[in-house]
Parts: C-alpha cells; sequence; structure tokens
C-alpha cells in the first residue's frame, strides 16, 4: 500500500514535468494523439544560444535570487538574535509578519509609488529590493527559532571554556545554525526565483525575468516555449532540493546510531 | 596539559541582583585549592545563580572573587578560568566526542598533535575511546555527561562549577559518574563546587560542605558539623535508614503453625 501511494505521488509529480518536457521537443502535436507527431530541437537550440533572449532572462533571474538569499540570510540570521532578546520580541515577530499579511500584489502597488519617486522603479536593483522585504521577513521568521535557551546555554558554556565574541560565532553559532541557515539560503532563493508580481510591476517591463518570460508566451499561446521556459523554471530548485537533501542527510545519519552505555 | 595551576576559591560579600531583587546576598566562602565544596538547597534558593555569578555569566552586585592571589570578577567569562557545567550533559552538536573534548584546546591555537595526544589520552581515562567519531546525538546520557567532563578538564581549570551534573542520570550512572568525578578531581587538583539537592551525593562528593537558603549561604567548617545541623536534614536521612533498616528486626516474626 506503501509502495502503490509513494509511485502515486511520484507520478503526480513527475508526470507534468514529463509532458512538458514532451511539448518543448514537439514540433507538432495534435488531439487526440498520445505522442508528438514531430520532433525538434529547434526550441531548446534557441533558448542556449541566447536568441529569444531566455538565457539572459535565466542569467538575470539566478543573479536575483542568489542576490536576494545571501541578503536575506545574512541580514537575517542576526535580527533574528537581536529580535530573540528584545522585550517587545512579541510584538515585533507580528509586525514582522506583515509583508506576509499583505497580498504581494497590494504590496508591490505600494511600493511601485516609492520606487518610482526613489527612481528604483524599472531597475534589477528595485525588484531585488522588493523582493527582498519579503525574503528577510520570512529570514527572520525562520531564523527566530534558532535562538532557544539551549543555544543560549552552549554559548555561556563555549565563552566559560575560552571563547571570546568572533570564536563564539565562528566556532559555536555559525555551524550550529549551518542546517537552518542553507534551509534559509534555498528558501529565500525561491522567493526571489518564483516571484512575478514585484518583478512585474517594480520592474516595469524593464527587468526581463524568467517567471515574466515564461507568463509572456503563455498568454500569447506559444505553449511550446513557455514549456521550455517552465522547464528552466524548475531546474535550479530541483538541483537546490537535490543537493539539500544529501546535506541534511549526511548531516542526520550520526542520529540513526543505536544508543548504548 | 595546564594552561592553569589549581587555586584556592575565596569569594567575599557576593550580592547578585536580578529584575530589581536581590537574590544573593551576602555569600561568602573559601575552599582550599584542589578541594571540592558541596552545595546543598532547595530548587530556588539561588545555588545556580551562585554558580552562573562566579563565572561571570551574570553581573555581581556587591562583593569579589578570587582564585588564588588574583581577583576575577571584573574579568569577562572567557578569561576567568572557571568552567560551568551544566545540570544538562551540553554537547556541540555539530562537533563529535573527539571534537568537543578538544573544543577548549583549539580556542587555544594548540598544535594539532598535541591536541590528539591529550584528547586520546583523556578520551582512554573516560572510556571514550571508541566512541571518539560519533555525533552527541548517538550518546547515552551517561555518555554525554562523561564527554562533557572531559571537555572542561582539557582545558585544566582554575576552578571547575558543576550545577546538579548528574541529575538526570540513573542511580546506577550517577554513582558511576560520582566515582570517575573523584578520581579525575583528584588526579588532576581540581578546585570545584558542586551543587546539588542530593544529600548523599553532597556528603560523597565534597571536602568542604555549605547549605544555601534564600540566597544566604551557610559554610560549615566540617562534615561533622554538617551533619549534626538540623537544618541539612542529615540527622532525618540517617533516622530513616535506621529506622528502616531496625524496623523488620523490631516488628514480630509471624509464626507458621500449620504443621504445629
Amino acid at each position: 500500500m506503501r509502495r502503490l501511494l509513494a509511485m502515486l505521488l511520484g507520478a503526480a509529480l513527475l508526470l507534468p514535468l514529463a509532458l512538458l518536457l514532451l511539448l518543448s521537443v514537439s514540433r507538432q502535436w495534435t488531439w487526440p494523439v498520445l505522442w508528438p507527431d514531430r520532433w525538434q530541437l529547434r526550441l531548446w537550440h534557441d533558448l542556449l544560444s541566447d536568441t529569444a533572449g531566455i538565457a539572459s532572462a535565466v542569467a538575470r533571474s539566478l543573479l536575483m535570487a542568489i542576490g536576494v538569499g545571501l541578503l536575506a540570510t545574512a541580514l537575517g540570521f542576526p535580527t533574528s538574535r537581536r529580535l530573540a532578546r528584545h522585550r517587545r520580541r512579541g510584538r515585533l515577530l507580528a509586525l514582522i509578519h506583515l509583508p506576509y499579511a499583505l497580498s504581494p500584489v497590494v504590496l508591490a502597488v505600494g511600493l511601485l509609488f516609492v520606487f518610482l519617486k526613489w527612481h528604483l522603479a524599472g531597475h534589477m536593483a528595485g525588484v531585488m529590493l522588493a523582493q527582498l522585504i519579503f525574503a528577510y521577513a520570512y529570514a527572520v521568521i525562520l531564523l527566530s527559532g534558532f535562538w532557544n535557551p539551549r543555544t543560549d546555554a552552549l554559548v555561556d558554556l563555549a565563552r566559560t571554556l575560552g571563547a571570546d565574541g568572533r570564536q563564539v560565532w565562528w566556532r559555536v553559532l555559525l555551524p550550529m545554525a549551518l542546517p537552518m541557515l542553507t534551509v534559509c539560503l534555498f528558501q529565500t532563493f525561491l522567493i526571489s526565483w518564483f516571484d512575478y508580481p514585484l518583478a512585474l510591476l517594480i520592474g516595469s517591463g524593464q527587468v526581463q525575468t524568467l517567471t515574466i518570460r515564461l507568463f509572456e508566451y503563455f498568454s500569447s499561446g506559444d505553449i511550446r516555449l513557455a514549456a521550455s521556459c517552465a522547464l528552466l523554471l524548475m531546474a535550479p530548485p530541483l538541483l537546490a532540493l537535490l543537493v539539500n537533501h544529501r546535506l541534511l542527510s549526511s548531516a542526520a545519519a550520526p542520529h540513526l546510531e543505536t544508543l548504548d552505555d | 596539559m595546564t594552561d592553569r595551576t589549581p587555586m584556592p576559591l575565596h569569594i567575599d560579600g557576593l550580592g547578585v541582583d536580578l529584575g530589581g531583587h536581590r537574590v544573593l546576598q551576602g555569600v561568602s566562602l573559601a575552599v582550599a585549592a584542589g578541594a571540592t565544596m558541596a552545595i546543598i538547597g532547595a530548587s530556588g534558593c539561588g545555588k545556580t545563580t551562585l554558580l552562573r555569578a562566579i563565572a561571570g555569566l551574570l553581573p555581581l552586585a556587591a562583593g569579589r572573587i578570587a582564585l588564588g592571589p588574583q581577583r576575577v570578577d571584573a574579568l569577562p567569562p572567557q578569561r576567568r578560568g572557571i568552567v560551568y557545567l551544566n545540570q544538562e550533559p551540553l554537547l556541540f552538536p555539530h562537533l563529535n566526542v573527539f571534537d568537543n573534548i578538544a573544543f577548549g584546546l583549539r580556542l587555544r591555537h594548540q598544535a594539532e598533535r598535541t591536541i590528539r595526544q591529550q584528547v586520546d589520552e583523556l578520551l582512554v581515562q573516560l572510556e571514550l575511546d571508541a566512541l571518539a567519531p560519533r555525533s552527541p546525538q548517538a550518546l547515552s546520557g551517561g555518555q554525554r555527561q562523561r564527554a562533557a567532563f572531559g571537555r572542561a578538564l582539557i582545558v585544566a581549570p582554575s576552578l571547575l562549577l558543576l550545577d546538579e551534573p548528574f541529575s538526570n542520570l540513573d542511580p546506577e550512572t550517577r554513582i558511576a559518574m560520582q566515582q570517575v568525578f573523584k578520581q579525575l578531581a583528584h588526579a588532576r587538583g581540581i578546585t570545584a563546587l558542586f551543587v546539588t539537592h542530593d544529600l548523599k551525593e553532597s556528603l560523597r562528593m565534597g571536602d568542604h560542605f555549605a547549605m544555601m537558603h534564600d540566597g544566604r549561604l551557610r559554610h560549615y567548617p566540617d562534615r561533622a558539623a554538617f551533619c549534626a545541623d538540623p537544618a541539612t536534614g542529615v540527622a532525618r536521612e540517617a533516622s530513616f535508614w535506621s529506622d528502616l533498616a531496625i524496623g523488620p528486626a523490631a516488628a514480630p516474626v509471624p509464626q507458621d503453625d500449620s504443621h504445629a
């Protein structure tokens, strides 16, 4: 039964991807034929040679997502520490949920007004800044869970063992937080990578990300190019998920050893 | 191995404020170099606060702390040479047993060959040599506590503060750990404050004795004075066990006369 469920789940995840792959290499696929009539690799050739500007969009999206992920994680970690020690922790934590309480579209409209004044609209930096608001809030919320009495006790212990402030960070806090920081980096990367409304509104058509190109092809009825873009959109998260899974699995492996005294 | 020698501890008129209240008041004590002072007291009487203040993890409102000739109360925790061991055997989760024990030596930038030699030697003494590559999560409570001891002892602290270190262990492991501590503390001449709420443990572990009540410390001149004070509960405990031992003998033995 469990095997059947696993197979069903696997099929539910893989079939849409397989369909996208078939679409991206099909030249003619007429209803109700189950298999494409004619094949082609022209779309992939065009994509890789950047004839349609998609390779540039991929590079731009990657650059933005990596930048937003790194910045959100790097800023979120110390902020979450300050927040955990603040006497109004509860109120501040509620405040940091605010970007998620509002719809991204509503926030984007509000931001657009400000960003136009600051000459940030239509620029990659403006879109990244808007995405960073969401990603940073997410990072602070996620990393707040790291700061607990046990972490404090380990820090105190390290200090009595001779660790100065810098050693506490480099030898205790950062290595201990590494799995959580990896997850945070991955998630905040995805916030930017999959973003559409902020890129659309703040980018004002000037910042061509992969999601923008995908929706353009989709709305113009070019389903094969849209499928190719969708596959490209899925690639980095799948790769990151695989790497992340391996990292987390190897970190968890020693936990599986048996206990004896 | 040592970067510090055992030091006598002198505390005079120590006071600590928490949340606007004086929770420790006029605490004074003296422990000879290489000796262990056992401190008993009920939960919430200020035992942990005392240890944390001595370690430099809480600010002092009054008093002075000296290790040998040097006052340490103005120094940050990392420069006091005082290691504080928590009730829970806290090991760094990202390091294996070997690296946990080597932690203090690496902070001091010791040569890797020296570190390996010292850690290997201590692992054998603690009977943890086979577990050196294991993650802390794969250890039992007793093993974790031994590793935590090793990590504290390897930096040869001038003073070791133990905050009910065996309270979470089962009785058998607890006795084994008490013996391990006694042996290692004696062999390495460790000066220690051992806080516990267990009377028997305090009598086993201590060379000096004190009792804490409501933020004040009563220091006894010797073991006899500690046992004689009704407030410590030693007499009550002895009486309980004595009654229990005498009870069955004093009670009438049931006669089986079915074969009479």
